[in-house]
């Protein structure tokens, strides 16, 4: 069998399943989908809770932005390392350490802690 | 890539899967107090015979997608991982696929809490993207280790380069921190902070009825395949005597698998703002000292 | 419809429990756990995830429009148990079993629309949206009868007010034996100190389920209802022993509750709280220490003279404190830090009552 019609074969099937589980549902279960109010401790909602949420860990986040476009580099990197030697090694533990110089310093800022 | 898939493998996967997600389950209850092993099973049923519900601000389209995005990126995560000796999808770039499989829970999360437009699962969906922050760098320097000893990051070949040595003997850091991911990116357990009761059941609190039972199905089968990618990762693949290869894989997964659901009863729960500071000031050092060792071995 | 009928059958065996408990009716949820476990049923963190809801006592006119409103929110197949005040374990017992799940209802009322979530500095004068959760009194492993209406921005408590939603009922329950010696009637130390050492136990279960330990939170409450339900002095030291040792050995649980509600000496001075200074993990190893002392005392025979209740002098209410100091601790704090902290100070709004009479449980 190929791969991909492998793949999209049990794609298939996973799709059935899903769609299954919502039919059974469907013919068992009283028919639909009343709407509730949210579980606030029992007191009714002064405002819809999607909102812009106070995202505190945001440092952090631009500091593990770096290191993902890292290991888009690491990746490859892993597959060469025994054919190009020391160098490849020295080259990305130069480059992770200059990343640690930036986690040190949002440490030693508090980006890491916030409460 | 190219290689055909055998049709076995392909008839295997769904069963296998679904035999890791219900056994899960009720090893999960039998580990509670006064637990029993049918009562998963009880549960289902009950939500599906159940009145399907939703919150009244709800996006509810935001949280299917969601919700039905958890199983199929674990499924889609599965199709990488070499039941003994043959994946699904025999890929050249396994590991990443894995990753980036997994990753997808990061937005199933967000999405449910955010669409049920409810306080309590929208704090829940916020805790977990925190905690990916926090878990995924060190889960990804782990699975590079196991790859750069590798060469390949063809999960088939990872495991065939542990004949002999496993590499859970010889980079015990990069495994530890594997399993703590493996916890992490299921949300299970002590890193069941975004679902945690302080915030009355967190980001599923607004599911009912079959959007509760994907839900929960889909977690577990995050936590199964977790378990069973560490078996050509660190733990030797389908290798071993006696038994078929696809035999040992499995004796493998639910060695993995048992102590990781049995954890949750032994630990509460880690909170980010707590976990966030030794995720980044020791785990990333130590998973990068572990990678430096095997880079300097591999050198050799 | 056979088959449906015989599925219903079977997922409704064992169905999952949400309980509510009204103030003045804490032996009623006592005895309602102790009950629902004996039959390996669960209890969940949230309404929807139940389909039974168990309330405990006579609610008021708040706690009640709280429980109509969570009754709505629940899918059927569903049902709902009222409990008595004075329901006993078998009327308990004979009330759970007899439970028939039913269709929901369509709910009696709607909301109207509510408005976007709208912006208020933070403390560092940022704009940001504000969201209004409370906390109680419909809330698992929550003091009953207590309201916490916060103001969020993301989970970061901004402001808190404490409500106490209905008039307390009193007496009570975990005062009991203080109260009665109080009034001149004959209590003895061991039966006192059987009510400590499960009144600890019970805030105890509370704070592991609320740092989301439930295998321990399940083994504190299972204690609890074997200290009161006068079980052997020896049988009991040896298991808490167990228990004790386990909370007190996990690392995680220091690592989570370190500086979490810290009640400075000036505060707790000010407060009259001497007995809940430090953080939360002091006051549960404390708690763990005080249970220890209450054991090896059950079986003593001596009238009770003393006022010390659990929770201090009962004449001092220290409950009226706690609530006092509550939204002090909650200002900055993060939500999952909030809930701890009330958990760890755990107050028993029964104290607030007018006492009119002595009596107990």
């Amino acid at each position: 069998m190929e791969p991909y019609a492998a793949v999209l074969a049990l794609l298939g099937l996973l799709a059935v399943v899903i769609a299954s589980v919502y039919s059974l549902s469907y013919a068992l279960a009283p028919p639909g989908t009343p709407a509730a109010g949210p579980f606030l401790s029992g007191a009714r909602p002064e405002e819809h809770a999607m909102s812009r949420y106070h995202v505190r860990w945001y440092a952090v986040t631009l500091l593990f932005l770096a290191f993902d476009m890292e290991m888009v580099f690491m990746y490859p990197w892993a597959l060469v390392v025994a054919s190009v030697g020391a160098k490849a090694v020295v080259e990305m533990f130069a480059f992770l350490g200059l990343l640690m110089a930036g986690v040190l310093y949002a440490w030693r800022e508090g980006a890491l802690r916030w409460s | 890539m190219g290689e055909a898939t055998p049709v076995w493998a392909v008839v295997a996967l769904p069963l296998v899967l679904a035999g890791l997600i219900c056994s899960a389950a009720a090893l999960d209850a039998v580990f509670c107090a006064g637990g029993r092993p049918a009562d998963p099973l009880r549960e289902g049923v009950r939500l599906l015979l159940q009145q399907r519900r939703r919150t009244r601000g709800a996006d509810l389209l935001l949280m299917r997608a969601g919700v039905i995005s958890l199983p199929v990126a674990a499924f889609l995560a599965a199709m990488v991982i070499p039941l003994g000796a043959a994946p699904v999808l025999p890929s050249s770039v396994g590991v990443v696929w894995f990753n980036a499989m997994e990753v997808v829970a990061w937005a199933s999360l967000w999405l449910t809490g955010w669409g049920a437009d409810s306080a309590f699962p929208l704090i829940g969906g916020y805790r977990f993207l925190a905690q990916g922050l926090a878990y995924e760098l060190p889960h990804m320097f782990a699975l590079i280790t196991a790859a750069l000893a590798a060469g390949s990051l063809d999960l088939g070949a990872v495991a065939a380069a542990q004949e002999g040595l496993w590499f859970a003997v010889w980079m015990p850091v990069a495994f530890a921190v594997y399993l703590l991911s493996a916890l992490a990116m299921a949300f299970w357990g002590p890193m069941g902070h975004p679902l945690a009761g302080d915030v009355a059941g967190g980001v599923p609190l607004e599911l009912a009825g079959p959007d509760r039972l994907l839900f929960f199905a889909g977690r577990l089968a995050l936590l199964a395949v977790a378990a069973a990618a560490a078996v050509p990762l660190f733990l030797g693949g389908g290798a071993g005597p006696w038994l078929p290869a696809w035999a040992w894989s499995l004796v493998k997964t639910y060695a993995v698998l048992v102590p990781l659901v049995w954890v949750r009863q032994r630990v509460p729960v880690v909170r980010m703002d707590r976990f966030m500071q030794v995720a980044w000031t020791v785990l990333i050092p130590a998973t990068l000292l572990q990678m430096l060792v095997v880079g300097l071995v591999v050198l050799d | 419809m056979v088959l449906s009928a015989r599925l219903a059958r079977f997922a409704a065996a064992r169905p999952p429990s949400f309980l509510v408990a009204a103030p003045g009716a804490t032996g009623t949820r006592l005895r309602a756990e102790a009950e629902l476990r004996r039959r390996d049923r669960r209890c969940v963190a949230a309404p929807p995830a139940a389909a039974v809801l168990v309330v405990c006592g006579r609610p008021g006119a708040g706690l009640g429009a709280a429980v109509e409103r969570v009754w709505d929110g629940m899918p059927g197949p569903r049902a709902r148990v009222g409990l008595g005040e004075t329901a006993s374990r078998e009327e308990i017992a004979a009330a759970l079993e007899t439970t028939a799940l039913e269709p929901a209802a369509p709910p009696s009322h709607q909301d109207e629309d509510v408005p976007m979530a709208d912006r208020a500095a933070d403390r560092d004068g940022l704009k940001l949206d504000v969201l209004h959760v409370p906390l109680g009194p419909v809330l698992a492993d929550w003091p009953a009868g207590l309201a916490l209406r916060l103001t969020l921005q993301g989970d970061i408590v901004q402001a808190a007010e404490t409500v106490v939603v209905d008039a307390p009922e009193g007496p009570s329950f975990w005062d009991g034996p203080w109260l009665r010696a109080a009034a001149g009637q004959p209590v003895t130390v061991g039966e006192a100190e059987r009510r400590r050492a499960a009144s600890h136990l019970d805030g105890i279960g509370r704070l592991l389920a609320v740092a989301g330990w439930q295998h321990a939170a399940d083994q504190a409450r299972a204690l609890r209802d074997e200290v009161l339900a006068d079980t052997p002095a020896e049988a009991l030291t040896a298991r808490y022993a167990g228990f004790a040792r386990r909370v007190r050995r996990s690392r995680t649980l220091r690592w989570m509750l370190t500086d979490v509600g810290v009640l400075s000496s000036e505060t707790a001075g000010r407060y009259g709280l001497a007995g809940y200074l430090g953080d939360a993990h002091d006051r549960l190893t404390g708690r763990l220490d005080e249970i220890g002392q209450a054991l090896a005392q059950v079986d003593a025979q001596a009238l009770l003279t003393g006022d010390g209740g659990p929770r201090g002098p009962i004449g001092q209410r220290p409950s009226g404190a706690l609530l006092a100091v509550l939204p002090r601790l909650m200002e900055g704090a993060e939500l999952a830090a909030a809930r701890l902290t009330v958990a760890s100070l755990d107050p028993d709004i029964d104290q607030l009552a007018v006492p009119a009479e002595a009596a107990g449980g």
